[in-house]
């Protein structure tokens, strides 16, 4: 009987110590742990969001009019993949686009054709001028072409080159997210989602 | 349409209108269609061109002759080259100069590697049309391979303007040629792996044959040229027939289809993928050394370490920078082979320094007519695979 | 077949027909008047020796600063599948009314060469099925490759030199 008691005891003190222990370990842990779920959230203003979401998943529909589409081209493919930047699909109908890379020179036939694919595309939207030819006339100072294609459509980024290499392009469409993440949360870009 | 007295819509016609606008990713460009389709038969096809006429041929009459080199680039966008072969040919004819034989190596090797280039865009976009996505990827890994070579020679990677009047703009850098040596080697593998794709493809030959078939009379009569031609039967190939630019000295086959169906035309351009690699491991192997261009000074710079030391040449620098070359009197037209056909320069002169026509013989634009005659009884599906299959390029069609 | 046995199996066939013919840097050309554009054509295509089925292309040119009569051109290129000879064909318009026949029922290939012939000349072919605008758009007025037509109606704005490239953009005239 004394053993039993003596063994009692012993198993008491054990579980009474690690009690113990575990408290001050769980307290501890306690008090690591209350901050973390602040550490866990993010406060940052929605528009600020909202730009993130829309630079990084911009589509671009497909205005391949010269020879700059095939330099487009390039850049969607493997090698300059432009899809690791959000371009993922280059989406055949402007109703599901928010990004219109317009590559190539735009012959005075083609721009009422420019105006109503970039009215066709729904809010908010961007422009890309890429070229010599779409952003001024290019080499190409006659009757036929439209001297830049900002006399038609509103431009965000001009890209220059005859045609610019898609490394080139690619940059312009970096600069293009960066200007949307500037513009993120402000006034500007509400008046485009409008 | 029309609206009867109780304001009820009311059909005229029992076929509908389609318009497969400007603005299509099958279209090769800003070429436009209009489709009466009669269920899914195409009955009839209009196309309408000119969205991308950029006014080249009048923009040339104001230029010097060898500042429209820049514009004959951006015709035939896929093909940069063959454009400037064509028209330096076409005034070389008039100035009765002989190339050097590095010279015509050389053009011989841009123009081949073009030929592949081009080739490849076409595969690939075709493919991408009738749904092999994989291709499309393919093909332009080749072919960024092509646009390094490029740049490395003449520092753009598409519109070159490497090829000049009176030789080539500058002789190759070193190892150049090593890398084109690697390029060849490494392309028939990868050949070997489109037409494991495509060739015996069972939903590729179902799409592809029987399709948009155009007779050998037909094709001669509808102006076809090029690969287009050579699939109706016709062995009609300018490289063989009027040789130009040393072409004589090298030997390639030339495939001839059978059918004129699109299958045909798919084959005959896989082909000459082949046969553009032979040629260029020919001019390789035995490219001679020496001048690169006409040594004549009223035609082509003098090199720049002369001019220095020499008066006359720098007299000569000055009036050819400033001027440019006279051309005497006269018009002429030399046919060449490009990858769509028949290219072609036909120039006036009046006997100045600036020309006083400038006319591009397109092979895309003879063949959007007859494009559109293979269209009729098709089905839709089958119109983005005759527009592939033809590989017009709207650049040189609407000039 | 060369140059000169094509020029005499023509002008013995058409002799009155032919104005004239040369050797220009190589290549055979015929001198046409309009009139007789059609009888030249069909016998040209038709002939089992000459057996010219291929269109290569038709042009037009405008002689207006080189002052000499007619004024207006249209060239017509034919290469020989068969044969594999070459030859071209000239035809003089005068200056008020360019008129020529149309060879499409020949060569189908015609179609849209005499089209723009219309388009960017003015000519006025006949017998054509369709003609109308083909590469200008289609209210467009004017025809761009004759001689009088301007290239463009405004100058390059740009100039190294800051107050005159302002005054530059101040001035630039309407856009077409």
């Amino acid at each position: 009987m004394g053993l039993i008691d003596q063994a009692v005891d012993l198993l008491e003190t054990e579980v009474n110590n690690i009690k113990e222990n575990v408290k001050d370990t769980v307290d501890a842990l306690d008090y690591e742990y209350s901050g973390a779920v602040y550490d866990s959230i993010l406060t940052t203003k929605l528009g600020k969001v909202i730009g993130w979401a829309q630079k990084n998943a911009l589509w671009p529909a497909t205005f391949g009019l010269a020879c700059c589409a095939i330099e487009m081209m390039a850049m969607a493919n493997s090698r300059w993949d432009a899809a690791r930047f959000g371009a993922e699909v280059f989406r055949a109908s402007p109703r599901q686009a928010d990004l219109m890379i317009v590559s190539g020179r735009v012959s005075q036939k083609m721009a009422p054709v420019l105006k109503t694919i970039y009215d066709q595309m729904p809010e908010p939207k961007w422009v890309i001028s890429m070229g010599a030819c779409a952003s001024c006339g290019g080499i190409f100072n006659n009757y036929a072409i439209v001297q830049g294609v900002d006399r038609v459509v509103p431009v965000d980024v001009y890209v220059p080159g005859c045609p610019p290499g898609p490394e080139a392009l690619l940059y312009g469409l970096i600069k293009l997210q960066e200007k949307i993440m500037n513009e993120a949360g402000t006034d500007r870009a509400a008046k485009r989602a409008a | 349409m029309s609206v009867t007295e109780q304001g009820l819509l009311e059909r005229d016609k029992d076929t509908m209108t389609l318009n497969m606008g400007p603005q299509h990713p099958s279209t090769h460009g800003v070429f436009r269609v209009v489709l009466e389709m009669d269920g899914e038969v195409v009955s009839s096809a209009v196309p309408h061109i000119g969205f991308l006429h950029t006014g080249i041929e009048k923009t040339s009459e104001a230029k010097r002759y060898a500042h429209v080199i820049p514009m004959t680039d951006r015709l035939d966008y896929l093909n940069p080259p063959g454009n400037n072969l064509a028209y330096c040919l076409t005034v070389e004819k008039f100035l009765q100069t002989e190339i050097p034989e590095r010279g015509q190596y050389l053009r011989v090797i841009m123009c081949e590697l073009a030929r592949i280039a081009s080739h490849l865009v076409w595969l690939a976009t075709h493919a991408l049309d009738i749904g092999a996505m994989t291709v499309f990827l393919y093909c332009w890994r080749e072919r960024e391979m092509i646009l390094d070579l490029n740049e490395e020679i003449s520092g753009v990677r598409m519109m070159t303007s490497y090829i000049r009047i009176g030789g080539v703009a500058k002789d190759v850098t070193p190892g150049w040629l090593q890398s084109v040596w690697r390029f060849i080697n490494y392309l028939p593998a990868k050949i070997d792996e489109y037409e494991q794709l495509l060739t015996h493809n069972p939903i590729w030959l179902d799409r592809t044959q029987g399709v948009g078939v155009m007779s050998r009379e037909e094709a001669i009569n509808w102006s076809m040229s090029g690969p287009v031609l050579r699939a109706s039967g016709v062995d009609w190939d300018l490289r063989k027939k009027r040789p130009y630019s040393g072409y004589e000295n090298f030997s390639f086959d030339v495939s001839v289809g059978k059918n004129g169906d699109i299958y045909d035309r798919y084959l005959v351009r896989v082909a000459e993928l082949r046969q553009s690699r032979e040629i260029i491991k020919q001019a390789v192997d035995k490219l001679p050394t020496g001048p690169y261009k006409v040594d004549d000074n009223k035609i082509s710079l003098p090199p720049r370490n002369t001019l220095k030391s020499s008066m006359e040449a720098l007299i000569h620098h000055f009036k050819l920078v400033s001027e440019g070359i006279s051309v005497p009197k006269g018009e002429t037209y030399v046919p060449t082979e490009g990858p769509r056909g028949e290219v072609g320069f036909y120039i006036i002169s009046d006997g100045g320094n600036v020309p006083s026509r400038v006319k591009l013989r397109a092979p895309s634009y003879m063949a959007v007519p007859g494009m559109c005659e293979m269209m009729k009884d098709c089905f839709i599906a089958d119109v983005v695979g005759v527009i592939g299959s033809i590989d017009i390029v709207m650049g040189e069609v609407d000039r | 077949m060369t140059n000169e046995e094509i020029f005499e199996k023509v002008k013995s066939a058409l002799g009155e027909d032919i104005r004239g013919s040369e050797v220009s840097l190589g290549d055979p050309v015929l001198f046409v008047e309009p009139g007789s554009l059609r009888r030249t054509a069909e016998f040209l295509k038709n002939d089992p020796d000459l057996n010219f089925d291929y269109l290569s292309h038709i042009t037009g040119a405008d002689y207006l600063n080189e002052h000499r009569e007619p004024r207006f051109e249209a060239i017509y290129e034919f290469h020989s599948i068969d044969k594999n000879h070459s030859i071209r064909v000239r035809v003089g318009l005068e200056e008020d009314d360019p008129t020529i026949p149309t060879v499409s029922d020949l060569w189908k290939g015609a179609l849209y060469p005499e089209r723009e012939l219309f388009d960017m000349f003015g000519f006025n072919v006949t017998g054509h099925p369709n003609l109308s605008r083909l590469i200008m758009p289609d209210e467009w007025e004017g025809h761009p490759l004759r001689k009088d037509y301007p290239l463009t109606t405004e100058d390059i704005a740009f100039s190294h030199n800051r107050e005159f490239k302002r005054d530059l953009v101040k001035s630039k005239p309407e856009t077409r």
